[in-house]
């Protein structure tokens, strides 16, 4: 479904990514784990056009994406949620629930995704007159996801959703992108730095370090490899 | 600027210009084109005195009509009420202009971006309102027959063109003083980047207040001399809307941030536009105003910042095409500078920043929570944690980029809280930014004097400073070059030479090592490494763990805004909270 090959991209001068490949199937659950500063954020940038590729390809669902303009990446399918919530902050939840439904798709099934989106995030309907900017970190996660979700994207893509909550809270959102996965059999990229959290639920990981792939493989063969420890903390 | 001849060497083509314009005051027999002279050197100096505020702190004002306009009521009402000859009405109208500079710069300042240049129109609106109700609908200046000469009232157009002329050349040694000063280098350091401006311990207000107060005062001027030349003047003339557009138009056309830069868009502009309206206002009523949005509208699209730039990048880019490639330099390149030789007594020096219970919040969010540590003299302590663990705001609270809400910061037995980051840094800590922004159109020697400043007495001994610093880092046979291009490690290093050059204790570096390839790395370590021998105390936020683990003396570790643990670095990375903290808490239990 994507497929990305030989990525690189560098911020003025600096390599942020450095020949990076990986695939994602459809259907699949896919983590990217790795430290701060790997390139993970900049890898999800890319994929959604906010920042330009200095080469290789980058092909979803058989098409071209670096040719493709960033708004017109949302309409083929793509949901990105990005690092740190984003949230609009001066608008109510169900603006910015609304905020997401822009694509054809999303209008369409507005209904059916809002009353999904509900049964999953309960707190979200009780809120729903509530301006974004004023809930706890948790609840803003919840709208950013449930803002994709309303897009009725093919591949939905996540960076960093536990960043900055408790643990208890982050725990809550993993469970909540299972479930989103399980009913709306949907295909899941995520970016996390907590490794195993990431990579107990996915079907495929990537280690990213420094701006490389320095490991991949299943779930169970990255858990037991100590070189994941060593890619976060040096030794 | 880092040369001393730096003011000097705008002398020659000043004299050709004033040779230029004299020759064509003398020769130009028509008054029209005394007029027109005339003109070009009110407009030239007006745009030179928005340029020495917006131009060179990038502070846009869209209101300078308020101090032209000031200065020309200043000598009109003085000479009709209180019989001051504009030989002093003009330098007064200059006082006028830089007290109404500063106290529209007191409130104003507060204001950035935008909202400040949307602000600044209201002054000019409000005073021609103000005018009309005073009953100034049009004002002209008494003819005084008895000694003409005593009030600047001249038969002969050349003398005011000439007065006119010095003014011109008052105003050029004035923006070329500002310039190649401290003065004009703090400025520009606020262009750029106001937080790092402070943080190289430049007090930018102090410094946006001098600039305005001299923009008004030349402004003020010129707006006095102004009056002389038309005789009459209305609020809208002076007040108008056109006024202030004149000068930021001619400036921008001309070159932003130069002394010529204004002089050579009046010279082109203002004879273009008087020329055209001449010749065919009569059919084209309003043909100045289509020349000015024409002119800006090419100016956009051909040479964004000005004419002068574009010259200049020309000619550089051609005499560049002549010479092979500068080779950079950078200090022996060590292939692994391995981990940090056991200091055992790193860590036993007298203790020299105190941390305590320092805590942070953001509404919900406890970005900080009471967090407490102390920095030994001449340790190298690394602060790690994972994402969002809080380790930035820490950061901006040891600076004084924020105030944190409890807490105490002690360095060297006083209090951190409260200061300004100008403040901090010239208590002796130094910081880098993880974005470097260096200053592209100076050169490394000028980048670094900006950061040399604060510690230094004169601007001699900021510039041994500053050299000083770049030999530290190993790039002092490139002092000379643009920081245009260079490479991000030498941006690195230049960001760092830019903070030793303030002469601080203590050094905070923020993600120096970020995006560097291996054997970048290694000579950032080993740059960094000779630093701590020179005795500064270094406080780093780095994400690389592993060149982390070769340079620290100390961890502190953060997690959740909270201190989670510190010690020993190879100890820390060890440690259960640690490996959970970074790989989640059931990373032990796995599999």
């Amino acid at each position: 479904m994507l497929e990305i090959r030989n990525l690189h991209a560098a911020y003025g001068g600096v390599t942020a990514l450095d020949h990076v490949s990986l695939t994602v199937e459809k259907g699949q659950f896919v983590s990217i784990v790795g430290p701060n500063g790997a390139g993970k954020t900049t890898l999800f940038k890319v994929i959604a056009g906010t920042v330009p590729a200095q080469s290789g390809t980058i092909s979803f669902e058989g098409k071209d994406l670096l040719s493709t303009s960033a708004f017109e990446r949302a309409h083929l399918g793509i949901a990105h949620i990005p690092e740190g919530r984003q949230v609009f902050p001066n608008m109510s939840v169900l603006e910015n629930l609304e905020m997401g439904a822009f694509t054809d798709a999303g209008q369409k099934q507005w209904n059916e995704n809002l009353d999904f989106i509900y049964g999953l995030f309960p707190i979200l309907k009780e809120r729903a007159e509530q301006m974004a900017g004023t809930l706890s970190g948790g609840q803003q996660q919840m709208v950013a996801i449930a803002r994709g979700i309303a897009s009725s994207p093919k591949l939905i893509m996540l960076d960093e959703p536990s960043m900055g909550l408790a643990p208890a809270v982050a725990d809550s959102i993993f469970e909540a992108i299972v479930e989103i996965r399980r009913q709306k059999n949907l295909t899941v990229l995520l970016v996390e730095q907590r490794a195993m959290e990431a990579l107990e639920s996915c079907e495929r990981g990537y280690v990213l370090e420094t701006g490389r792939v320095v490991l991949e493989g299943t779930p169970t063969e990255l858990l037991s490899d100590d070189r994941v420890r060593q890619a976060y903390l040096g030794a | 600027m880092g040369k001393r001849t730096g003011f000097f060497s705008s002398l020659l083509p000043l004299a050709g210009f004033c040779a230029v314009y004299l020759v064509l005051l003398f020769t130009l027999q028509s008054q029209y084109y005394q007029l027109m002279l005339i003109l070009v050197s009110v407009w030239a100096v007006m745009g030179i005195s928005w340029n020495v505020l917006s131009g060179y702190s990038g502070l846009i004002s869209f209101g300078h009509a308020a101090f032209f306009g000031l200065g020309a009521f200043t000598v009109v009402l003085g000479q009709i009420y209180f019989g001051i000859t504009p030989w002093i009405g003009i330098p007064l109208a200059g006082v006028v202009g830089a007290v109404a500079g500063i106290l529209v710069g007191l409130p104003t300042f507060r204001l950035r971006g935008h909202y400040f240049a949307l602000a600044m129109l209201a002054y000019p609106l409000a005073l021609l309102y103000v005018f009309e109700w005073l009953g100034y609908q049009e004002v002209a200046i008494p003819m005084e027959r008895e000694n003409p000469v005593a009030w600047m009232q001249f038969s002969d157009q050349r003398i005011y063109g000439m007065i006119g002329l010095g003014l011109l050349i008052i105003a050029i040694i004035v923006s070329r003083l500002i310039e190649t000063s401290r003065f004009g280098m703090s400025l520009l350091a606020i262009k750029q980047n106001e937080l790092a401006a402070e943080a190289a311990g430049i007090e930018t207000r102090k410094w946006k207040l001098r600039a305005i107060a001299v923009s008004g005062a030349i402004a003020g001027t010129i707006g006095g001399f102004y009056a002389i030349v038309l005789l009459v003047i209305t609020p809208d003339t002076v007040f108008g809307m056109l006024t202030s557009a004149q000068a930021l138009i001619v400036t921008l056309f001309g070159g932003v941030g130069t002394v010529w830069g204004p002089i050579i868009g009046a010279a082109v502009l203002i004879p273009l536009a008087e020329t055209l309206h001449a010749e065919v206002g009569h059919l084209l009523h309003g043909i100045q105003g289509v020349v000015y949005g024409v002119a800006i509208i090419i100016i956009i699209l051909v040479a964004p910042e000005g004419l002068m730039w574009k010259v200049r990048d020309i000619m550089q880019a051609r005499r560049a095409a002549g010479e092979p490639p500068a080779e950079i330099a950078v200090a022996e390149v060590v292939a692994n500078p391995g981990p940090l030789p056991d200091r055992p007594n790193a860590m036993s020096g007298r203790i020299m920043l105190e941390v305590r219970n320092l805590s942070k919040s953001f509404g919900g969010l406890r970005a900080v929570q009471d967090v407490s540590f102390t920095v030994p003299e001449g340790a190298v302590i690394g602060i790690i944690g994972p994402n969002g663990a809080g380790k930035t705001t820490l950061f901006n609270l040891l600076n004084g980029f924020q105030t944190p809400n409890q807490g105490e910061i002690i360095f060297e037995g006083e209090s951190l809280v409260g200061l300004t980051p100008s403040g901090v840094c010239k208590r002796g800590i130094g910081r880098t930014f993880q974005v470097a922004r260096p200053f592209k159109r100076l050169s490394i020697l000028d980048n670094v004097l900006i950061g040399a400043y604060v510690g230094a007495a004169t601007d001699d001994i900021a510039l041994k400073h500053a050299r000083e610093a770049l030999a530290l880092v190993g790039l002092d046979k490139n002092a000379d070059r643009l920081a245009g291009g260079l490479t991000s490690m030498e941006q690195r290093l230049m960001e760092l030479a830019r903070a030793l050059a303030g002469k601080p204790k203590m050094l905070f570096l923020d993600e120096t090592l970020a995006g560097l390839g291996g054997v970048e790395v290694n000579e950032m370590i080993t740059v960094i490494r000779r630093l701590s021998e020179t005795g500064v105390t270094i406080v780093i936020i780095e994400h690389t763990m592993q060149a982390m683990l070769r340079l620290a003396d100390h961890f502190i570790v953060l997690d959740h805004g909270a201190l989670l643990t510190e010690g020993k670095p190879r100890e820390v990375v060890r440690q259960d909270a640690v490996i959970e903290a970074y790989l989640g808490k059931r990373w032990r239990n796995r599999a």
